[in-house]
């Protein structure tokens, strides 16, 4: 057989087991996109929980610090994430300032450095959100007497597209994270192999099927979360 | 006593000052106007007395007390709303809108209810209650606006040019329905225009804004201009957009100049008199809008100038747009500040 012979049979093998995998329903890998997808809401949901305040308070209040705080998040933006696992393994580990906990090599160490890969997305993007706003909708909340929370709401409404946009970002953000997810996880089979690091660990085997069936199923998890976003966005009129 | 209170305020955007007052002062019941000119500082003037903005220097005082801090500026700001001149309404429905500033206040059910209804009553909104923001005309929302502001019963009602996106008879049916706010609870309310004629047809205290100053005398007749020094004595040829005034001051530099209506007589031919101004032009408009009766007559004598004159000097002069007149009036009947 020629080296193209060859080539086309390694793809297509790939492919014949990756569907083996998906359609027999391995549980392996429905696992790890169970545990992928749990990784992905908690640390979506505690960043946007942070961030989005966060965004608010940036865009809304002109305050001693604050374009040093915006360098920052700026500059967060573009953390790799190599670097960030690193320094959420020092915070961890046994010999770390939070080493008690024990969560070192458990999903809640890729949650937490997920958050922090998510955080200045969610603050970055919901500050754009918020200052993308028409300014006279704030000053008329607070004319018609709305306190700060009330107004705050209201601004968030109008922002609503933008604000889900921040969501989906920062969800997209944390279901591709590889690196930090290797290093503070550990990549445990059953434990905290994510879909990420089961496509990095299985393409360094050899095992391409494999590799291939969890990549799909990570494409097809980011397609269903995002199509459910813009369900959302799209409900409700103006 | 006064509902709100501006003492010694000044206010600055960037190194800019653009607020500039002494004293300002608007009680319960009050038919305010603001008049000046694009940029004059009605808009920035409007937001203090809102208390959406916070002045660089002076004391706001509500109800006789200093607004400080952010609680004081919450509680101030359910006595006195505000209608921007392009105001925006809130996503949801019309009747959402006006259950805003009520719901704010901790009102729900059915007296929300009663409340929304009664004020979609007043300014004739009711059929609108279900639409929504993009089903609206620009004029349809800026009733929506007032009706929303007026739905929380202010003690002071500011509205920014209010007449700016409606027709006539939106205008009329606007000012009948503040009319009726003001019998039932003597609401307060202080607009802003850039048109004289609206001020007077809405108010009956004018308060005319330059360059962020209040105008000691009169709204007519403001000049924005730059004193020479004088050649002589005290008296100064002033060069106001192509005409050259002389004015009585000791000051030099920029100045605002204002020539009292009522000090202006008008004559059909030049006469002989003391005055150092006598400028000859056409009668450009006759209007009768003063609540005291008196006849403003205003004339293109190189720039606009009006006086005021009686029904009776109208008949006699035959001032009708068009006619030949001469304005004259003295170099120290000319306000400079």
């Amino acid at each position: 057989m020629d080296h193209r012979g060859r080539r086309v049979d390694f793809l297509a093998e790939g492919l014949r087991r990756a569907l083996a995998l998906i359609v027999g329903g391995d549980r392996e890998l429905y696992g790890s996109a169970a545990l992928t997808l749990r990784v992905a809401v908690a640390a979506t949901g505690v960043a946007c929980a942070l961030g989005i305040p966060a965004g608010f308070a940036l865009a809304g209040r002109r305050f001693w610090g604050r374009r040093v705080a915006l360098v920052v998040v700026n500059t967060a933006l573009a953390v790799p994430t190599v670097v960030l696992g690193l320094v959420v393994y020092g915070l961890l580990s046994r010999r770390g300032p939070l080493g008690t906990i024990d969560w070192l090599y458990t999903w809640q160490a890729i949650v937490v450095g997920d958050v922090l890969l998510a955080l200045p997305i969610a603050v970055a993007l919901s500050a754009a959100a918020v200052e993308g706003v028409d300014p006279r909708i704030r000053r008329t909340a607070l004319t018609l007497g709305a306190g700060r929370w009330r107004t705050a709401w209201t601004v968030a409404r109008e922002a609503r597209f933008a604000l889900a946009a921040v969501v989906t970002a920062a969800f997209g953000r944390v279901i591709a994270e590889v690196g930090a997810a290797m290093i503070v996880g550990g990549n445990i089979r059953g434990e905290t192999r994510t879909l990420t690091t089961g496509v990095a660990l299985f393409t360094a085997q050899g095992d391409f099927g494999t590799a291939l069936a969890l990549g799909a199923v990570l494409l097809a998890l980011a397609l269903f979360v995002n199509l459910a976003l813009q369900a959302l966005q799209g409900h409700g009129r103006d | 006593m006064a509902v709100i209170e501006l003492r010694d305020v000044r206010h600055d955007y960037g190194d800019r000052t653009v607020l500039e007052l002494p004293s300002f002062t608007l009680a319960a019941g009050d038919r305010v106007a603001i008049v000046g000119h694009n940029g004059s500082g009605k808009s920035t003037l409007l937001r203090l007395l809102a208390l959406l903005e916070t002045p660089a220097t002076g004391v706001v005082l509500v109800r006789g007390r200093p607004v400080t801090g952010s609680r004081a500026r919450r509680a101030a700001r359910r006595r006195i709303t505000l209608v921007e001149q392009r105001p925006v309404l809130f996503r949801g429905t019309v009747r959402d809108n006006l259950a805003y500033g009520l719901r704010a206040r901790g009102v729900r059910g059915l007296a929300l209810d009663r409340a929304v209804v009664a004020t979609a009553e007043r300014i004739g909104v009711t059929t609108l209650l279900m639409r929504r923001r993009s089903e609206l005309s620009d004029g349809e929302i800026q009733r929506v606006a007032v009706a929303r502001a007026l739905a929380t019963e202010p003690e002071l009602l500011l509205l920014d040019e209010p007449a700016s996106s409606a027709d006539r008879a939106a205008v009329t049916a606007l000012h009948a329905a503040l009319e009726s706010a003001r019998r039932d609870w003597q609401v307060g309310i202080c607009l802003a225009s850039h048109q004289l004629e609206d001020a007077y047809r809405w108010a009956d205290d004018i308060r005319a804004l330059a360059d962020g100053r209040l105008s000691p005398v009169t709204p007519e007749n403001l000049f924005r201009a730059t004193l020479p020094a004088a050649a002589s004595g005290n008296v100064r040829q002033v060069d106001v957009g192509g005409v050259t005034l002389a004015v009585m001051t000791d000051r030099t530099g920029p100045a605002i100049l204002a020539v009292p209506p009522t000090d202006i007589l008008v004559s059909t031919a030049p006469i002989a008199s003391s005055a150092r101004n006598a400028l000859a032009g056409r009668v450009t408009r006759v209007a009768r809008v003063r609540p005291d009766g008196g006849v403003h007559v205003t004339a293109d004598v190189g720039v606009e100038l009006t006086a005021v004159v009686t029904e009776d000097a109208v008949r006699e002069l035959a001032l009708a747009p068009g006619r030949t007149v001469v304005l004259s009036f003295k170099a120290s009947a000319v306000r400079v500040f």
